[in-house]
């Protein structure tokens, strides 16, 4: 088939070099003409038209990161010709993941598939691995802990990897679910405890991977097993360690809002269920044996050993997937909201442990008061069950998100977990004046708008526009925004401010993607090999993305994404077939395979 | 009412400047931050939505542009980098072409070659009037007194009426900007003793530019500094173009004239001086918000002010040190900017000068209006509830 290829951008992308491609191209066989149209071409149907038929093209490719943009024209122009429309191939660098190390070759290679008129996906057939029937799965929030049970109640043997002392991960810390309200803990904490209990889950908390060797389809890894010195089977949680540590710091599963010891446990249904010891922190080990030691004293089961080692073992898997969930991003870096100046403005997460039953203050929404801290001599504010309860509340939207200087793209959960907070509000403090100040309401699942419509009912004033600033005037919290809708200033007293912080990878995420040699999006999220078609493969064979780690979303696409995840390892588990890296495919394998399929 | 759209005026002001009104998505981050707005002007993110949706009609009778100094505050926080200041500060363009109706600020504002151009031929034109004026009637050699190459008496007249032309079209300018904003144009009924009780706000913002002062409540100076050189360039230039009007055939009496009556004029010139200077280092280093993008207009505006500075205090300093030949050639060179730039006067940035002042005049006697205008309907309803 006679052939025209066009290069056609909409974008500039200054990481190909679409002049290489093109050279390459024009000594496909077949090749009747290749035009270089640059950025945006205007096109005319007609005039292509007549370069179709003075060429006689048979076919026409349409080169590019987004081809099917310029696809209309081309198949307007084809049909003019009198040639058969259904001959306008698209070849898409984007869709077909040509970026990092490998650009150009793959870029050469899609090309090369749409000249040849096959579809590139059957044509790049990256080598089939005999798969180990064990598969790792780093971080054990809920979407590690589904992807784990649907694999191990597969029979297939799975070893979760949690860098927490606990597993459970974010969704724990929360207190109930968006849109349903169904209690969060009640959903997880059973899955949690089957994690524990299943035969076919090696449970590794307190854990990282430091290590990647090997081969897809079977990877050797080493993990990091930091000391927990606190026997796991023998611990029966009774707290008496705790008790007697003289050391207290933040404890990062209240998001910093209530403190811990240096021997804890997370929180109460804590899985596993036994207490470890911050090493970082505790008197012993930092005096190297010389201060301290009481809980080791005081421990009734005698299971306290702080001299225990961290330990390095090696396992061998078939299959990775990597479900290492988000942060959120740091408030105080946005001085106009006056976190971390001003007490009683809050993050998400400070607000998610406030309000949680298991929390500092038994879930009542307080503000913050005044106490001397006996230890520093100082006043520090602290959330006391006693404190007074405010009698208004603003919950700001998009902090830090959609946002240029900070991040570009929308976090997804804030809007709904704000109105949640809202609904929360309203339930345990009826009295309270509740504001949500937001952009764009971004309600966009299933039963989401109607929560929507079901917050506004219960008396919330849904405020559009952005809050500018949070000052203190008096000693009073003053909030000043724009009201969109009515078109005026405002500026409010308030007594409690939440922010609805947006997300970033989990902090980690850089060296376990240079680690497994995995490429990330421009925000820092792990990239999916195709964001339509394969959401959970990544470039690397027998390696898979799940949950948070890929993109920011709500927990029952985690969960969905988990599950798809769990499919395609059992799959290649159960057929004994790994995908090999796609990247390893050559450019001359897949001409040879093209050519070969062609002729078919 | 049937409202006019004009589509195209969103791509019609990025020729003035603003070229990112389009990524706003209206949080009102702008407004809430700006010092200025009111419950009255709502700005910078309403005319920014006026823009977007082409609301041109609105967008001529508004006062909030005139309102804004360009801190920069809110273009730091927009989340979009939508640049309203830059928005605002391009509107102030677009109004004094939209006052203006010879229609040469639009064609300067749209085209810097043009302004440029404009000013190198009025250059070359005064140039050249003036030396062969010079030559027919003059000595070289003098500077001042009988047979002086470029006599005072004959400077003085030339001022006045250039100075008539300029303020022609100002008035012309104001009277159209007040047409648009607070006469027939305008939807609020304005009784005529606001504009009499709020008259001193005219020169109390033409003088003091407080305004500006509060733009930004920096905690670590305690004096904005570009209000300072605004001020000080504003004031030096006013003092000098009074004295020039009014007293250049006194003040180039003769050499044997006392240095203390030019204690103005060197104060004038020292403020012109470090004003032109720090807005140039500053435009160059793009050290501000404010200073970030600079229209060809704004490079103009203060390149010519910089020589005009500098060419009237070389050409006085070789004056009094006796070089007479070498102070006509640099007297010559400072008429030849001099002339251009109070020609273009009415139709450039330097507008601002008095339409500033009359913006937040007029948006104070607005204001009142609008607010006397709510009491009277809150208490009819009162009245009614009452009744």
């Amino acid at each position: 088939m006679r052939t025209g290829i066009f290069f056609c951008q909409v974008e500039e992308n200054n990481r190909l070099n679409v002049a290489a491609v093109a050279k390459y191209a024009a000594n496909l066989p077949n090749v009747e003409t290749v035009q270089e149209l640059g950025i945006q071409p205007r096109l005319d149907a007609k005039d292509l038209a007549g370069l179709v038929h003075s060429g006689n093209l048979e076919r026409i490719v349409i080169a590019g990161d987004m081809p099917g943009y310029f696809k209309p024209v081309f198949t307007k122009a084809m049909a003019l010709a009198g040639h058969d429309p259904l001959e306008v191939r698209l070849a898409s660098f984007r869709e077909h993941g040509a970026s990092g190390s490998t650009t150009l070759e793959r870029a050469k290679a899609i090309v090369a598939c749409a000249a040849f008129g096959v579809p590139f996906a059957l044509a790049v057939v990256p080598g089939e691995k005999p798969v180990q029937p064990t598969t790792l799965i780093i971080g054990a929030g809920i979407a590690g802990i589904q992807a784990a049970l649907e694999i191990a109640d597969a029979g297939k043997p799975v070893c979760l990897v949690e860098r927490f002392g606990t597993i459970g991960g974010h969704m724990a810390m929360f207190d109930k679910t968006f849109p349903t309200l169904d209690c969060s803990a009640c959903i997880l904490t059973p899955k949690m405890v089957s994690v524990a209990q299943h035969e076919m889950i090696r449970l590794l908390t307190n854990s990282e991977v430091i290590a990647l060797g090997g081969s897809p389809g079977s990877y050797r890894v080493q993990i990091k097993c930091k000391a927990r010195m606190v026997d796991v089977d023998a611990c029966v949680a009774c707290n008496i360690c705790s008790e007697v540590c003289p050391v207290e710091v933040a404890s990062e599963f209240d998001a910093g809002i209530a403190r811990r010891k240096a021997v804890y446990i997370p929180f109460p249904q804590a899985v596993p269920n036994a207490y470890l010891v911050d090493a970082e922190n505790c008197l012993y080990v930092q005096s190297a044996g010389k201060k301290c030691g009481a809980c080791v004293k005081k421990c009734p089961k005698e299971c306290i050993d702080l001299i225990q080692k961290d330990e390095i073992i090696e396992i061998e898997v078939g299959n990775i997937i990597i479900a290492t969930g988000y942060d959120v991003l740091r408030a105080d870096n946005i001085e106009h909201y006056g976190y971390g100046i001003l007490p009683n403005v809050l993050t998400a997460l400070e607000f998610e442990r406030l309000t949680n039953a298991s929390g500092p203050t038994g879930g009542k929404i307080v503000t913050k008061s005044l106490k001397l801290n006996k230890r520093t001599k100082q006043e520090e504010w602290i959330f006391d069950a006693n404190g007074p309860a405010p009698k208004s509340v603003a919950i700001i939207h998009c902090v830090g998100s959609r946002d240029q200087n900070y991040n570009s793209y929308c976090s997804r959960v804030c809007c709904m977990y704000s109105l949640k907070f809202a609904h929360l509000v309203k339930e345990k403090l009826p009295g309270a004046d509740c504001y949500e100040f937001y952009i764009d309401m971004r309600a966009f699942g299933k039963g989401y708008e109607e929560f929507f419509e079901r917050i506004k009912h219960e008396g919330t004033f849904v405020i559009r526009g952005r809050t500018a600033a949070i000052s203190e005037l008096n000693g009073q919290m003053m909030v000043t925004g724009e009201d969109i809708i009515q078109d005026k200033l405002i500026q409010f007293p308030v007594d409690m401010v939440l922010l609805a912080v947006g997300l970033i990878p989990a902090h980690g995420t850089e060296e376990l993607s240079r680690m497994l040699g995995l490429t990330r999006d421009e925000d820092g999220w792990f990239s999916e090999l195709n964001y339509n078609g394969r959401p959970t493969d990544t470039e690397k064979g027998c390696i898979y993305v799940a949950g948070m780690c890929q993109s920011p979303k709500d927990i029952p696409d985690a969960v969905a994404q988990a599950s798809a995840v769990a499919a395609g390892v059992l799959s290649s588990i159960s057929s004994g077939k790994g995908i090999g890296h796609r990247g390893s495919v050559t450019l001359s394998e897949i001409e040879a395979r093209a050519k070969s399929l062609q002729a078919k | 009412m049937a409202i006019r759209v004009n589509p195209k005026i969103i791509d019609d002001l990025e020729g003035y400047g603003a070229e990112d009104v389009h990524l706003c998505y209206h949080c009102g981050n702008c407004s809430a931050v700006c010092p200025h707005a009111d419950e009255f002007n709502v700005f910078p993110r309403r005319p920014m939505r006026y823009l977007q949706m082409g609301l041109e009609r609105k967008l001529e009778t508004s006062l909030e542009p005139w309102l804004c100094y360009y801190c920069g505050q809110c273009s730091d926080q927009c989340p979009r980098g939508a640049e309203p200041g830059e928005t605002m500060m391009s509107l102030r363009r677009w109004l004094i072409s939209r006052y203006d109706i010879t229609g040469i600020a639009r064609l300067f504002f749209k085209s810097t070659k043009v302004e440029l151009a404009a000013v190198i031929i009025v250059a070359l034109l005064t140039g050249i009037f003036f030396l062969g004026f010079g030559f027919w009637q003059g000595d070289i050699n003098v500077y001042d007194g009988s047979n002086a190459f470029l006599p005072s008496s004959f400077i003085h007249n030339f001022d006045l009426a250039l100075g008539f032309l300029v303020a022609l079209f100002i008035g012309l300018s104001a009277f159209r900007f007040w047409w648009f904003s607070m006469g027939g144009k305008s939807a609020v009924p304005i009784p005529w003793w606001l504009y009499i009780k709020k008259v001193y706000l005219l020169p109390w913002h033409f003088f003091t530019q407080k305004r500006f002062a509060d733009c930004e409540k920096e905690t670590t100076r305690r004096i904005y500094l570009p209000w300072l050189a605004h001020l000080g360039l504003m004031l030096g230039y006013v003092t000098m173009l009074f004295i020039v009007m009014v007293f250049v055939k006194q003040l180039q009496a003769g050499p044997e004239i006392n240095w203390s009556v030019h204690v103005f004029g060197y104060l004038a010139s020292l403020g012109l001086l470090i004003g032109a200077v720090y807005m140039l280092r500053g435009r160059l280093k793009k050290n501000r918000t404010q200073y970030q993008r600079s229209h060809g207009s704004d490079w103009i505006f203060l390149v010519l002010l910089f020589i005009i500075a500098l060419t009237g205090v070389t050409q006085h300093i070789l004056h009094r040190s006796g070089l007479l030949l070498a102070a006509n050639i640099v007297y010559i060179v400072h008429l030849m900017v001099v002339v251009p730039w109070l020609l273009r006067m009415p139709f450039t940035k330097w507008a601002h000068m008095f339409l500033r002042p009359l913006g937040m005049y007029f948006s104070a006697v607005r204001n009142e209006a609008l607010a006397r205008q709510k009491s009277g309907i809150e208490t009819t309803v009162q009245a009614r509830k009452v009744a």
